[in-house]
């Protein structure tokens, strides 16, 4: 593999099938981050500066039916904003890189070629559907879907509902087809025995290990390691088992909503308290909380064994303790979604405690064990290439170390009554994660995966740069000037017309700019690194898989 | 695991156990009453939520400080969120209102002067407009004792 980076013919070869896919995975990921970063500056713009967007939003009105109010805008965007981040962006550039690494690493094709087009199509169709349902449907009712707001028709849109929802289930089926794909790509690995569902996720759980500690071993169930599979594809293959428990809660979650909004469409309305809304909100927690507490650490711990190894030109510190730790992070991930409401008192003290508190700090425990072999693998390999990714990758670690300490401190019985739902939530937690942490590892991903594509060299080590410093010390910024507003009171979803926490605010908008410049930057590089042929090319349509099924042979 | 590991789990785990410890101690000034004396409040104050308002006891609420008084907030229609915050913009404390739940909080006000309530929690387009000023207020514990 190290090969692939480092051999830079004169005159690259053509793009082939395997690798058009997975650039435009990346290339609709990143259109995907444009509109949600575009989106994020304006909301910005308008806390710093309520009105500042009235004539934009009298010219975009004119697509809208009705004329709707500021607030109906600013919270239909902020709905929208977060799915295109996380599905959009994310989801698209992970599905990519997982698409391309996962038959590398296995040397065996992906099982079903043809899917890897269908999921392309059907995540981008589904995040535009979500979008369209708030910027023409005017659904406001914001990501956390909390019942009965979704369903209360005086406040959201019926027909945005319907739309959102359907948009969100084309998302989650989408999700569960291509951890279909990945599971029976990874599980038909050639090896003496087969993998059968159920040994796979005894294995995955530790069932296996445990009752072998037990003093029972279980003779059919495969190896410790997954028979040696890379450590990254344990992580994958792990992390995915959160990715489908999420899609399946959220999928129910969409079917009541969609019952409810078919019901009142053909007038016969059904009661909204008849749910109750401190179950759904477990249940619904519970499923969303496999992406921020769970697939989202195993797939970022396994990149960072993946790639910092490769770049660094070291075997892995501590191996064996990283899979114990990716396997402990699956079960840390079932149990800890209660941290998200410890705001409510209805819910038991034993559960905040619990589930809300102390298991929570079960991922202060294996993500610290998984930063310290990063940065031991690193050191260990001293002197190393601060290449673009392996730069992106210290960032990245950098931004999970902030964004799960102010994790920490929110999910606390006693601090988080302070700060539940405050800028200091979204800003130094969840943006700092998603922005510093999660945005520069897939760049990370991304300046790696170009050259092995491609096979050409990133082409501006300034614009690299550029976008690095930009990215990190905006974000940063972001964080903490949003954050301190948080401290003094500043809520998040709460739209202030009087121009409350300004001076926080314009530190925050800085921040948000230089991200954005910073983005640019990386744009600018990647567009001329890939030249305008290899871009265009992207837009033809090819015969089909057969013709490169393995990434390896590029 | 080599020697490192342990050493580093070892420094993991005693970060865990005393930011727990301490978080939890009473030296958190609420979590005194809220996780360990449980007082029984010298009053108890309902207020009622509902298209986007809330409906404040007739007679204002008044406490003093230094004592216990418990809010019971509850929701007719979507969930709510009940915050108090003082006249600086800063949280003295918050809570979540789920429809159908009596949601209750006990707490203490140390320093006299007036309180606004704000919800917290997203409720639909008008939720900006949830901001009761000066809703709540609480004497000085002197004028108690005259």
């Amino acid at each position: 593999m190290s090969a692939a980076v480092a051999v830079i013919p004169e005159k690259p070869a053509p793009l082939g099938w395997q690798e058009k896919w997975t650039l435009r995975y990346a290339v609709m990921g990143l259109l995907f981050l444009a509109l949600s970063g575009f989106e994020g500056i304006l909301m910005r713009t308008q806390l710093l500066a309520p009105g500042a967007l009235h004539g934009m939003e009298e010219i975009l009105n004119h697509l809208r039916p009705g004329n709707p109010s500021t607030e109906e805008l600013y919270y239909a965007m902020l709905t929208a904003h977060p799915v295109v981040g996380i599905y959009g962006f994310a989801y698209m550039c992970v599905m990519g890189a997982f698409y391309f690494l996962v038959p590398f690493l296995l040397k065996r094709p992906i099982r079903h070629p043809r899917l890897m087009v269908a999921n392309f199509w059907l995540q981008a169709i589904g995040v535009m559907i979500c979008w369209s349902a708030g910027f023409f449907g005017l659904f406001n009712s914001l990501y956390t879907l909390y019942w009965p707001l979704p369903v209360s028709y005086d406040r959201v849109p019926l027909a945005g509902s319907i739309a959102f929802v359907t948009g969100a289930a084309v998302i989650m089926v989408n999700i569960l087809l291509f951890s279909y794909n990945i599971f029976s790509t990874v599980l038909s690995k050639s090896n003496p025995n087969r993998y059968r569902i159920g040994q796979f996720l005894r294995a995955a759980f530790g069932i296996s290990r445990l009752m072998k500690w037990l003093g029972k071993e279980d003779r059919e169930a495969p190896n410790l390691d997954y028979n040696g599979l890379p450590v990254f594809i344990v992580a994958v293959a792990r992390g995915s088992i959160d990715t489908v428990i999420n899609a399946v809660v959220l999928l129910t979650a969409g079917a009541l909503i969609l019952v409810y909004g078919l019901a009142a469409l053909f007038r016969n309305p059904l009661n909204p308290l008849a749910i109750d809304p401190l179950v759904y909100k477990n249940w619904f927690w519970w499923g969303l909380d496999m992406v921020a507490d769970g697939n989202v650490l195993m797939y970022t711990a396994g990149t960072w064994y993946l790639l910092i190894p490769l770049l660094v030109n070291r075997r892995l510190y501590g191996e064996a303790v990283v899979r114990t730790v990716i396997m402990v992070d699956l079960l840390v991930s079932m149990g800890v979604w209660s941290h998200h409401l410890l705001g409510d008192r209805a819910q038991p003290l034993a559960m905040r405690l619990l589930s809300g508190q102390f298991i929570t700090w079960g991922e202060f425990i294996t993500m610290g064990l998984t930063i310290f072999a990063s940065l031991m693998t690193i050191w260990l390999a001293r002197p190393v290439r601060f290449t673009p990714a392996l730069r992106c990758i210290l960032g990245s670690i950098f931004g999970f170390i902030m964004g799960g300490t102010a994790g920490l401190i929110q999910a606390n019985v006693g601090l988080n009554l302070v700060l539940h739902n405050t800028q200091w939530v979204v800003a130094l937690h969840a943006h700092t994660l998603l922005l510093t942490g999660l945005g520069m590892l897939l760049f990370a991903v991304i300046y790696t995966l170009v050259p092995m594509l491609t096979q050409r060299e990133i082409r501006s080590g300034w614009l690299v740069q550029a976008h690095f410093w930009l990215w990190m010390i905006g974000s940063v910024t972001m964080a903490y000037g949003l954050g301190a507003a948080g401290t003094r009171g500043m809520l998040r979803r709460t739209l202030y017309l009087d121009g409350s926490y300004g001076p926080f605010l314009a530190v925050g908008w800085v921040g948000a700019v230089m991200v954005g410049l910073g983005f640019l930057a990386f744009l600018v590089n990647i567009v001329g690194t890939l030249g305008w042929h290899n871009l265009l090319s992207l837009v033809v349509p090819e015969p089909g898989p057969q013709e490169r099924p393995l990434p390896a042979e590029a | 695991m080599d020697r490192a590991e342990k050493v580093w789990l070892g420094v993991l785990l005693s970060v865990a156990l005393l930011a727990n410890a301490l978080t939890l101690s009473p030296l958190v000034p609420w979590q005194r009453w809220l996780l360990w004396s449980r007082p029984i409040p010298a009053k108890s104050y309902t207020i009622e939520v509902e298209g986007y308002q809330f409906r404040l006891p007739a007679q204002g609420i008044e406490v003093q400080a230094g004592e216990f008084v418990e809010f019971v907030v509850t929701s007719h229609d979507v969930t709510y969120g009940f915050g108090v915050f003082r006249p600086d913009g800063t949280m003295v404390f918050q809570m979540q209102v789920l429809p159908g739940y009596q949601n209750r909080i006990v707490w203490r006000f140390d320093e006299p002067g007036w309180y606004h309530i704000r919800s917290t929690e997203y409720s639909g387009p008008k939720h900006s407009s949830m901001w009761v000023p000066d809703a709540i207020h609480v004497l000085p514990a002197q004028e108690v004792a005259r």
